[in-house]
């Protein structure tokens, strides 16, 4: 079995060969892309996010009433809401927040070091108006300073204090301690562990917190609950009855764990990677369909042919091999034209879409892929040409 | 017509003659047109022109008048602050304006009852005319004044009232009474392009409209995009708001003709001239008048997970087209001996050819029925995996012919070749075979 007599084959059928060719391209292009985009996606929802996303549940809510979205009444709607979640069975902590961790955009603003703007701005930074209790509840570790313990009005003379994750820090000051130093939002008290804070931000990890009622609750707020392992479904179950029990006037949004947060925010890149790997299964059948339609109708074609090999003593297993290697040989060929089809349609989606380039172990792996889905679709046909008994040739001449 | 139903007679009984390949055949075009169907729709409704006859004269002026000096980054911001409306609004150039943004809000009829949540569109009067929005009772504000007056749409109406004909009627919205003064007939306009910011264009439109001014009186902020570029207190938006750079309003103007859209844009220049010169604009100028159908990309809010999709459901449909090609001439070369005999029986080319026309819309029909059944499936399941783009699902007359046509020159083209082909063989060499 030479490779010439192999090409002269699939020489010999230039039409169909050309055909399955761009197919067996076309196909390993998409599934280079596919893999590579379902990969990404895979370390995206995979990224560390500095939380216990599982026992974290966010309850986001809005009272219906204008008269309790004012201050001392939400105040004191506030505290009594988290007086009873704190009560339930199964919770650890509670703490009310203007708006969650884990998200696209929001309440966001510049920091700088005062006196140091132009050195220092970091545009889009999350801000959290929090009850002191949000550290515990996200269990945070408290890396420099100490967490402000009193919850002090924004609209005090005096700016509260505020409280920086690690990579603000690292941003602002370089590794000198910051503790003390004054940024535009205030003093920095206690410098906190990383959390994931919003996707839009100039850096997920920048958050900027301080212990104050909200400003405003036009927009609804979050009460964040951190609850024992395995007891978030309970406490999901139980949370409405008992924040209506303390209010009725209140509208409850969602109640979510920060894990189906973190899903929601990474939904469209999970869609997009699933919907490009059905059609890459897709496209792997139609490949397997075409495959197996070309060696099928070949081996009839070449019956005599095959005859006459076995008239003239070639095994069972050497035609096996033979028809396989046709297929094994196109494969390959069709396999370099896909690495150079699926470096271009890889430039083509990254015009639209975020998607990393190609490396080199993958064209090897996703043409073995395709490698194996071809000789599972041309073993049955392969087989069945094996049965061709010399005869065959016999009655041919 | 005797002749092409022999014809399609003679399709059938080659059909019966192998099911398997033909079916894989139609298996295939089937799932390729069906794919591509899916994204076509979800593409081509994205995509389409909400107002064709006036898209191309409502325009988004945005200016860069903020009270800094930009260093870096020197965009316009995309939303304007209630004086920078005041300020564009100075000139008769627009045969139409409306100033607008969205809010979160409670309506009731009685304090006893559970509040409804509702969107709210908080805008001018011309907002209704200039987007052709149709008035199913009462009528629209007379002026641009503030108001306790409320617009509801059909389905607001009838979810509080049980009917729509409630102009007149009080309601509680946020507490605070407002009077019915018109309703809305049936209207979605998609995507809604008057909204574009944060890809807003996808969403449905609101269920309430409220004057811009007491929309402003009584405090309501966006829901949507809101950016202070000073110590502006947003709660005290009926006060602070007015005069500061609270920045949340869209603004859109229509300009009828080129020549009051030069003037318009002489306008903004002479604007931003002298509140430079005021010392009101420490930024550098960076005007923009953005055309509606231009809005959303300027905004950076194409849909790309459709358009990558797109990508690749084209590919995938040209795989599929090489398939079905590649088994069509499979059978083809297989009934070749039927061809030749044909041929040397006397029938001509161009009848072999009619054949193939049969052969072509017996297999348009298998195929189209399969497509579509594919197609509705695909888009099921997109909006199950791309929920944000759900509103954009809907096939109407022109799309499905369209989408048909295409599956009909597919069915056409994977059996253009095989036929011809197989009716330029020759009779000796099938009778040596």
């Amino acid at each position: 079995m030479s490779f010439y007599l192999l090409f002269k084959v699939l020489f010999s059928r230039k039409v169909v060969t050309g055909l399955l060719l761009l197919q067996l391209a076309m196909t390993l292009a998409l599934l280079l892309n596919s893999i590579l985009l379902a990969k990404q996606t895979h370390q995206q929802l995979n990224q560390p996010t500095g939380l216990d996303v599982d026992n974290t549940l966010l309850v986001q809510l809005k009272p219906t009433m204008a008269s309790l979205r004012v201050y001392p009444a939400l105040e004191e709607l506030l505290n009594r809401q988290l007086d009873a979640v704190q009560a339930m069975p199964g919770v650890i902590a509670a703490a009310y927040t203007n708006q969650s961790a884990i998200l696209q955009g929001g309440n966001n603003g510049n920091v700088y070091i005062d006196g140091e703007e132009d050195r220092t701005n970091q545009p889009s930074v999350p801000m959290y108006f929090v009850s002191k209790d949000f550290f515990n509840v996200l269990n945070s570790d408290v890396l420099q300073g100490e967490l402000p313990q009193h919850s002090v009005s924004l609209d005090n003379p005096v700016q509260p204090d505020v409280v920086i994750t690690k990579s603000l820090a690292d941003k602002l000051f370089a590794g000198k301690p910051a503790v003390g130093q004054q940024l535009n939002r205030g003093r920095v008290a206690a410098v906190i562990s990383d959390f994931y804070g919003q996707r839009h931000g100039t850096h997920v990890m920048f958050n900027n917190i301080q212990v104050a009622p909200p400003f405003s609750v036009d927009w609804g707020y979050g009460i964040l609950l951190r609850v024992q392992p395995g007891q978030a479904e309970n406490v999901r179950q139980q949370v409405d009855k008992v924040l209506r029990n303390v209010e009725p006037n209140i509208e409850i949004l969602h109640v979510r764990t920060l894990a189906e947060q973190y899903q929601r925010l990474y939904r469209n890149e999970y869609g997009l990677a699933t919907l490009l790997a059905l059609l890459s299964a897709l496209m792997l059948l139609v490949t397997m369909v075409s495959s197996y339609s070309s060696t099928h109708f070949h081996a009839l074609k070449r019956q005599q042919e095959i005859g006459v090999k076995r008239a003239l003593g070639a095994s069972k297993k050497v035609i096996f091999l033979e028809l396989l290697s046709e297929n094994w040989l196109c494969t390959a060929i069709g396999a370099l034209f896909g690495i150079g089809c699926a470096l271009l349609l890889n430039k083509a989606l990254s015009q639209v879409i975020t998607i990393p380039p190609l490396d080199l172990h993958l064209p090897l792996l996703a043409s073995l892929i395709l490698l194996v889905c071809v000789t599972v679709a041309t073993w049955y046909p392969a087989a069945i040409a094996t049965r061709i008994s010399p005869a065959t040739a016999t009655k041919a001449l | 017509m005797e002749q092409f139903i022999y014809y399609l007679k003679v399709s059938l009984i080659s059909i019966r003659r192998a099911p398997l390949p033909y079916a894989l055949t139609i298996f295939i075009l089937s799932v390729g047109l069906g794919v591509f169907f899916a994204n076509a729709t979800f593409y081509y409704q994205l995509n389409s022109d909400p107002l064709p006859e006036k898209s191309d004269k409502l325009f988004f002026p945005m200016l860069n008048l903020v009270p800094y000096e930009c260093s870096t980054d020197c965009r316009t911001p995309r939303v304007l602050s209630y004086s920078n409306v005041e300020k564009l609004s100075q000139t008769d150039t627009p045969s139409q304006a409306a100033a607008m943004y969205s809010a979160d809000g409670y309506l009731r009829q009685r304090a006893d009852q559970t509040p409804l949540p509702v969107s709210i569109r908080i805008t001018q009067r011309d907002f209704f005319a200039m987007f052709d929005v149709p008035v199913l009772h009462g009528s629209i504000w007379p002026d641009n004044s503030a108001r306790p007056e409320v617009i509801l749409t059909k389905a607001t109406a009838e979810k509080l009232f049980g009917k729509s004909d409630v102009v007149g009627e009080k309601l509680l919205l946020d507490d605070r009474n407002v009077t019915v003064s018109a309703v809305l007939d049936d209207w979605q306009m998609l995507p809604r392009l008057y909204d574009a910011n944060n890809r807003n264009h996808l969403s449905e439109a609101d269920d309430i409209y409220l004057p811009l001014e007491t929309g402003y009186d009584m405090n309501y902020l966006s829901n949507s995009q809101s950016q202070t570029f000073d110590d502006t207190d947003y709660r005290q938006l009926s006060t602070q708001g007015r005069t500061g750079a609270l920045h949340q309003l869209q603004y859109w103007v229509k300009l009828d003709t080129p020549a009051q859209q030069q003037a318009y844009r002489q306008f903004m220049t002479n604007l931003v001239q002298d509140e430079k010169a005021a010392g009101r604009h420490p930024s550098p100028p960076n005007n923009q008048l953005v055309a509606m159908r231009d809005i959303v990309s300027y905004f950076g809010g194409d849909s790309s997970d459709i358009k990558a999709f797109a990508l690749v459901t084209l590919l995938f449909l040209l795989v599929c087209l090489f398939n079905a090609s590649h088994l069509s001439l499979n059978r083809y070369l297989s009934n070749q001996y039927e061809f030749s005999l044909r041929r040397a029986l006397g029938a001509s080319r161009s009848q072999l050819q009619l054949q193939m026309l049969a052969d072509v819309l017996i297999m348009a029909l298998f195929t189209i029925s399969g497509a579509l059944l594919t197609g509705y499936g695909g888009i099921k399941l997109m909006n199950n995996l791309l929920p944000a783009n759900r509103l954009f699902s809907d096939w109407d007359l022109t799309l499905l012919l369209g989408l048909l046509t295409v599956a009909v020159i597919c069915s056409y083209l994977v059996t253009l070749y095989p036929s011809l082909r197989a009716s330029f063989g020759s009779l000796n060499q099938q009778l040596k075979e």
